[in-house]
C-alpha cells in the first residue's frame, strides 16, 4: 500500500482485527500488559475479558516475593513511576490458584516470569511453559526493580543469549522476550536473543527514572529510582519498535509504552509491531482495551486499511526534498 | 460488594473555603456507589487526557441516592484543583465503590470517630448512617483541624444529634490544640463509667499514628482508614502497600483496606 493512494473508507465490522504471533492465532491485537493486569481476576467485574486479543501476567518467580516498601509509584508528567518490586504469588501458587481462571477465557495467555539468577530462570521456565492453558511465556529480563545480580541479563547482549539459549532450551512454549530500554543497544540485543530462539520480543519495559519531593528533600519513591511508563514513554518505545523491526524484519515484536487509544495502537503496527500491549491506561479505566480495539476497528476502516495484518510494518518513508541545483 | 466503572457529571460543586469542596456526582442510571458504605472510596479522573494519568481516591461523603453521591476534596495538588474547579455537567470518570468499610456501631459500645481535616467523610457518613438509623448516641464526632477553616460540613454533623468534640491547633474553634487531648479526655471518662468504647479514626498519619499508640496502649479495638497512593484501586497495580503484622508483609490500602484494624499496622 502506498501513502499517498488515496484510501476508501471500509465498515468497521469488515475489518479483521485477527493477526499470528509467532504462529499462534490471536483474535486481536491488543494486549494486557504484565504488571497492569495482576492475574486478571479484578478486571472480570469491569468488563468481557473474553474480548482481548491476550493478556500477560504479572511476573511471576520460582518462590513469592512481596514487594517493596511504600512508596511505590508516583504520578509524573503523562506517565508514572513504579517500584512494585515484582510482588508475586510464585509459580506454585500461579499455577494452582491462577491459572485456572486464566484458561477459561478463551484468549491468549502469555505468563510473565523471571529469575533471581540464571538457574531459577531456567527452572521458571520449565514449570510455567507447562502450565494448561499457557500459551507462551514473557520473559521479563530487564525489570529495574531488582537489585541483586540481573542487571547484565537485560544489558549484555551475551548474557541474554546464553539466558534465552536456556530457558528455551526447556520450555514447552514460545518464549517472548521483554527488552529493557535501558540497555545501551536494544537491536543488538533483540538480535541476541532472536538468535538464541525467542519466538518474538516485546518492546519496551519501563524506562529508570525518579521524582524528588522539594519540600521534604526526599525521593518520591521508598527505592528513589523506578521505572517509568505512560504515554511520556510512547516515542521511545516506538522508536525502538521500529528499529528492531527494521533490522530484524522476521522477529515478531509485540508493542509496549503508553498506548492510550487506537491511534496508538496503530501507530505501533505501522513501526512493525505484530501485538500491541495495554499497561499503565488499565489503572485509570479498566475497560481501556475495550474502547481501544473498537477506536483501532474504526480507525483502520475509516484509513481503508482491511486488517489489522495489513497496518504491520507499513511506514513509509517521508518523500526526498529535491536536491539543491545552482540557478 | 460489586464495583463499577462509569461517567458521571457533576451535579453540584460547592467551595467550603480552606480549599474544601464538594463534589456531587450524578449517573445517568443507578450505580452500586449509591450502596457506598462509610469508609468505601472511589477512583476518579476528569477528562485529562493524557495528562494527570491516574486517578484520585475519595472515600464517599453521602450516597443520596442510587445516582448520585458526593466526596469532599481538599485542594492539594493539580488533580484536586482541576476536580475542585469542576463545573456543573462536566463529566468524571468513577470506579467503585471499592475496599472494605468500617463495622458498623455494635450494641453496648460507644465508637469514638475521630477525623482530621480532610479525613472527615467517612467519619462523617458514619454519623450520618448511624443517626438514620437511630444509633446517634452510639457515636460521638471528634474532629481537629489547623484551624476553624478546616472544620467543614459541622451544621450537617449538629443535624446528625451526635455528641461533637472540636479541637484546632490555633485554638480558634474547640480545644487549642490536637484532637488527641479531646480524646484522652473522653477515653478517661470512659474508664471511669466502664464504659465500652472503640475507636474509627481517618485523617493525616501522624493523627493516625497517635490514635494507634493511644488504642495499643489502652487497648481499645481501632479501626483506621488509610491513605496510600494508588493507581487503580481495585487491587492490581499493588502500588498501596501498607506494612502489616501477620504472614506477609504488606496488605494493599485499596483491597485490604482503606480500613484496618489498629493492631494489624505495621508502624514504628
Amino acid at each position: 500500500m502506498s501513502a499517498r493512494e488515496p484510501a476508501l473508507s471500509l465498515a468497521p465490522d469488515a475489518v479483521d482485527l485477527a493477526v499470528d504471533f509467532a504462529g499462534q492465532p490471536l483474535k486481536s491485537p491488543l494486549l494486557a500488559a504484565s504488571g497492569c493486569f495482576a492475574y486478571g481476576q479484578q478486571f472480570a467485574e469491569f468488563c468481557d475479558l473474553g474480548r482481548l486479543g491476550g493478556l500477560v501476567t504479572k511476573g511471576i518467580s520460582p518462590l513469592p516475593r512481596h514487594g517493596n516498601p511504600a512508596p511505590r509509584i508516583c504520578e509524573t508528567a503523562a506517565g508514572m513511576l513504579n517500584s512494585i518490586g515484582l510482588e508475586n504469588v510464585g509459580v506454585d501458587a500461579f499455577l494452582a490458584d491462577k491459572l485456572p481462571f486464566l484458561r477459561g477465557l478463551g484468549v491468549a495467555v502469555w505468563v510473565n516470569f523471571f529469575g533471581t539468577d540464571f538457574e531459577t530462570y531456567v527452572d521458571c521456565a520449565r514449570r510455567l511453559s507447562r502450565g494448561d492453558g499457557v500459551d507462551a511465556l514473557e520473559m521479563n529480563i530487564s525489570c529495574p526493580n531488582i537489585t541483586k545480580g540481573g542487571i547484565e541479563f537485560g544489558t549484555v547482549p551475551e548474557v541474554a543469549h546464553r539466558l534465552t539459549r536456556a530457558c528455551v532450551e526447556v520450555s514447552a512454549r514460545p518464549i517472548v522476550v521483554k527488552l529493557s530500554p535501558n540497555a545501551g543497544d536494544v537491536v543488538a540485543m533483540a538480535q541476541a536473543v532472536a538468535e538464541a530462539g525467542a519466538a518474538g520480543v516485546s518492546v519496551i519495559n519501563t524506562i529508570t527514572g525518579m521524582a524528588i519531593d522539594v519540600r521534604s528533600r526526599r525521593p518520591r519513591l521508598a527505592t528513589t529510582y523506578g521505572g517509568l511508563s505512560g504515554p511520556a514513554i510512547k516515542p521511545i518505545a516506538l522508536r525502538m519498535v521500529h528499529q528492531i523491526a527494521r533490522a530484524l524484519p522476521h522477529l515478531p515484536i509485540s508493542g509496549i509504552g503508553g498506548v492510550m487509544s487506537g491511534e496508538d495502537a496503530l501507530e505501533f503496527l505501522m513501526a512493525g509491531a505484530t501485538t500491541v500491549q495495554v499497561g499503565t491506561a488499565l489503572f485509570a479505566e479498566p475497560g481501556a482495551i475495550h474502547r481501544i480495539t473498537q477506536e483501532l476497528r474504526d480507525l483502520l476502516a475509516e484509513l481503508g486499511i482491511p486488517s489489522a495484518r495489513a497496518a504491520i510494518g507499513v511506514l513509509q518513508p517521508l518523500p526526498a526534498e529535491a536536491p539543491i541545483r545552482p540557478r | 460488594m460489586p464495583a463499577a466503572h462509569f461517567t458521571a457529571a457533576t451535579a453540584a460543586n460547592r467551595a467550603l473555603g480552606g480549599g474544601y469542596f464538594v463534589l456531587e456526582l450524578e449517573a445517568a442510571e443507578d450505580t452500586p456507589v449509591g450502596a457506598a458504605q462509610p469508609g468505601h472510596f472511589v477512583m476518579l479522573r476528569g477528562e485529562w487526557g493524557r495528562d494527570l494519568l491516574n486517578p484520585r481516591a475519595f472515600s464517599v461523603l453521602a450516597a443520596p441516592s442510587a445516582r448520585r453521591f458526593a466526596i469532599l476534596g481538599k485542594i492539594h495538588g493539580r488533580g484536586t484543583a482541576r476536580l475542585g474547579a469542576l463545573r456543573v455537567g462536566e463529566r468524571v470518570a468513577v470506579t467503585g465503590p471499592l475496599g472494605r468499610p468500617f463495622l458498623s456501631p455494635r450494641p453496648g459500645t460507644t465508637q469514638l470517630l475521630i477525623a482530621g481535616g480532610v479525613g472527615l467523610p467517612p467519619l462523617h457518613m458514619q454519623a450520618r448512617v448511624a443517626a438514620a438509623a437511630g444509633l446517634h448516641t452510639a457515636v460521638e464526632l471528634l474532629y481537629g483541624g489547623r484551624s476553624a477553616q478546616d472544620l467543614v460540613l459541622l451544621d450537617q454533623a449538629r443535624d446528625f444529634g451526635v455528641r461533637l468534640h472540636l479541637a484546632t491547633e490555633d485554638g480558634s474553634v474547640g480545644h487549642r490544640g490536637f484532637i488527641t487531648g479531646p480524646l484522652l479526655a473522653r477515653l478517661d471518662r470512659a474508664r471511669e463509667a466502664a464504659e465500652s468504647v472503640e475507636l474509627l479514626a481517618c485523617g493525616p498519619t501522624p493523627m493516625l499514628a497517635a490514635v494507634r499508640r493511644i488504642a495499643l496502649d489502652r487497648d481499645i479495638p481501632a479501626q483506621l482508614c488509610l491513605e496510600e497512593n494508588m493507581a487503580c484501586g481495585f487491587g492490581v497495580c499493588l502500588g498501596c502497600a501498607v506494612p502489616v503484622h501477620g504472614p506477609r508483609p504488606y496488605a494493599y490500602c485499596c483491597t485490604d483496606g482503606p480500613v484496618f484494624d489498629a493492631r494489624e499496622v505495621r508502624w514504628p
